[in-house]
């Protein structure tokens, strides 16, 4: 099945990437990078898989959330 | 909880603006705040005055009645300079969503602790008593954070690389734009072989360990590109596991200060001129912020270390081509290779990511642009003084400003490095992974140092005359 782009990581409930939930999940990322960083563009941490993705990333569990995408 | 759910809600209101992205990166609020100061101090130039005062700094001292005779003479200059960046950076860090009631108390303490740094570094006898301000930033921070322990409130003004970027964009002015056309393309190609063979080292010795795919590829960019930026820009482009990226950024942590600390006293103890030393730091160290202590502690050893060659910016500049121009810029490039390569050749995860070439510009740190910049305007205002008036006219009046912004801001980053690394809040790395990611510094550093020292050294030694 092909999932629209409003359906994307970004949108979801699960995700979080406002730039302190980042720092906080990630000890030692703000010593010598930041979460404010053009380099992490809008990527976040999955709380359903426990990972690290792209916001533009889709999965099968999405549930409408914030709308980042 | 509340405020992040309101900081998350208001990045997505941002998000939808296409010009967001130049008020919610602290790469762009870099290059507001640096070429802001610059486009002022020229201003004022041609104009016949200088940005001077405000651009104040502690002068060489002997004894602590000249450092008291100091305050009391440009007190008011130092509370001015407080309240430039309290206002610069505070703006900025509003527009990231940092709350300036909790930015302006933590940042006025970075700032008296920056001021006392910089003093001390000023010290007739700092040299002799190996007191490198970076150094000496760094080991108290770090001695502060892991026993003390650092209250939270501080946190919001200790942005490291907030103050990292600025200082960088700032150092663009001190760099022609022709001295990086000339030593860009050897920056380059040098960061490119040390890059590509640090980056097979560890993502191939991880794999040989087992290590998953992913992880490898994460641990490969934070030791080969850009340090913990490289690792969380790929670990996010690859869909890699939350625990895989902590462990990126924690050895990357470890080993970039420990290597702020060896790599200036191998270099000592060899000798080197700060041209070559400032080369093999900016390809050997893994961070900026890092990086920059290292070789701003370097610079500092010319003309007081009896044997080292070059002037003290030499190998600052040195570092920053290597590191900057020939690592730091590709990184949009290896994430979205690497993404490109997770999506179709690696096991699934559960996550589908949609590789596109767009994560090149989307990913590339943009704080390079204002460095760029930077150097184009300052070439392009003393392009009609000759040297003799360059140095009398511009340098005084233009340029030792400028130098002196860039002094403050690097050196609330490195207070900030120390000040921010709770080593026990880091993640358990386990053996593999650092195995892996040792390999990968043994290469990089005895490559770095070949590169640097034999093969261009003649041309790393010109930088630095």
């Amino acid at each position: 099945m092909r999932q629209t782009v409003s359906a994307s990581c970004g949108g979801c409930k699960h995700f979080q990437n406002a730039a302190e939930q980042v720092e906080a999940a990630l000890p030692g990322l703000s010593s010598l990078s930041s979460a404010y960083a053009a380099v992490r563009c809008d990527d976040g941490i999955c709380a359903v898989h426990e990972r690290y993705i792209a916001a533009s990333s889709v999965c099968p569990a999405f549930e409408e959330g914030y709308a980042f995408a | 909880m509340a405020e992040i759910a309101h900081t998350a809600h208001s990045q997505a209101l941002s998000r939808r603006s296409p010009w967001g992205e130049l008020f919610r990166k602290e790469d762009w609020w870099a290059i507001w705040i640096g070429l802001g100061l610059i486009g002022v101090a020229v201003a004022l130039f041609a104009g016949g005055s200088s940005i001077k005062w405000i651009a104040v700094a502690p002068q060489k001292w002997s004894h602590l009645s000249d450092v008291t005779q100091q305050l009391k003479q440009h007190g008011l200059q130092y509370a001015a300079l407080f309240l430039l960046w309290a206002v610069a950076f505070g703006i900025g860090a509003a527009a990231l969503g940092i709350k300036i009631s909790r930015f302006l108390p933590a940042f006025l303490l970075v700032y008296l602790a920056a001021g006392v740094l910089y003093f001390l570094g000023q010290w007739d006898q700092a040299a002799h008593y190996n007191l490198e301000p970076p150094l000496v930033a760094l080991g108290i921070g770090l001695l502060v954070s892991n026993t003390l322990g650092v209250p939270r409130w501080l946190d919001p003004g200790m942005r490291v690389e907030f103050y990292i970027k600025t200082g960088i964009v700032l150092l663009g002015a001190g760099l022609p734009l022709t001295l990086i056309a000339w030593a860009g393309p050897v920056a380059i190609v040098q960061a490119a072989i040390v890059s590509l063979a640090t980056f097979g080292a560890i993502y191939f010795a991880a794999i040989g360990l087992g290590l998953d795919r992913r992880l490898a590829a994460t641990l490969g960019t934070g030791g080969a590109v850009c340090g913990v930026s490289g690792a969380i820009a790929v670990g996010g482009a690859v869909g890699a596991k939350k625990e895989q990226v902590s462990i990126a950024i924690s050895l990357v942590v470890v080993w970039a200060i420990v290597m702020i600390f060896v790599l200036p006293l191998v270099s000592r103890a060899l000798g080197l001129s700060t041209g070559v030393a400032g080369a093999w730091i900016g390809t050997s160290e893994f961070a900026d912020a890092a990086g920059l202590a290292a070789a701003q502690t370097y610079g500092g050893y010319a003309g007081s270390v009896p044997g080292i060659a070059g002037t003290p910016d030499a190998a600052v500049s040195a570092f920053t081509l290597m590191k900057v121009i020939g690592r730091d810029v590709w990184i949009g490039v290896w994430a979205f290779v690497l993404s490109l390569i997770a999506t179709t050749r690696w096991e699934r995860t559960g996550v589908q990511n949609k590789s596109s070439a767009a994560e090149i510009w989307n990913r590339f740190p943009k704080f390079v642009l204002g460095f760029l910049v930077a150097s184009a305007v300052l070439t392009l205002v003393t392009r009609g003084f000759d040297y003799a008036a360059y140095k009398k006219e511009v340098v005084p009046a233009l340029v030792a400003p400028l130098q002196a912004f860039r002094t403050w801001a690097f050196t609330f980053a490195f207070l900030s490095i120390g000040l921010t690394t709770r080593i026990r809040e880091f993640a358990s790395i386990g053996a593999r992974p650092f195995y892996a990611f040792t390999i990968g510094v043994v290469v990089n550093v005895i490559l770095g140092f070949v590169l640097s020292t034999q093969v261009f050294s003649g041309f790393w030694n010109r930088l630095g005359q």
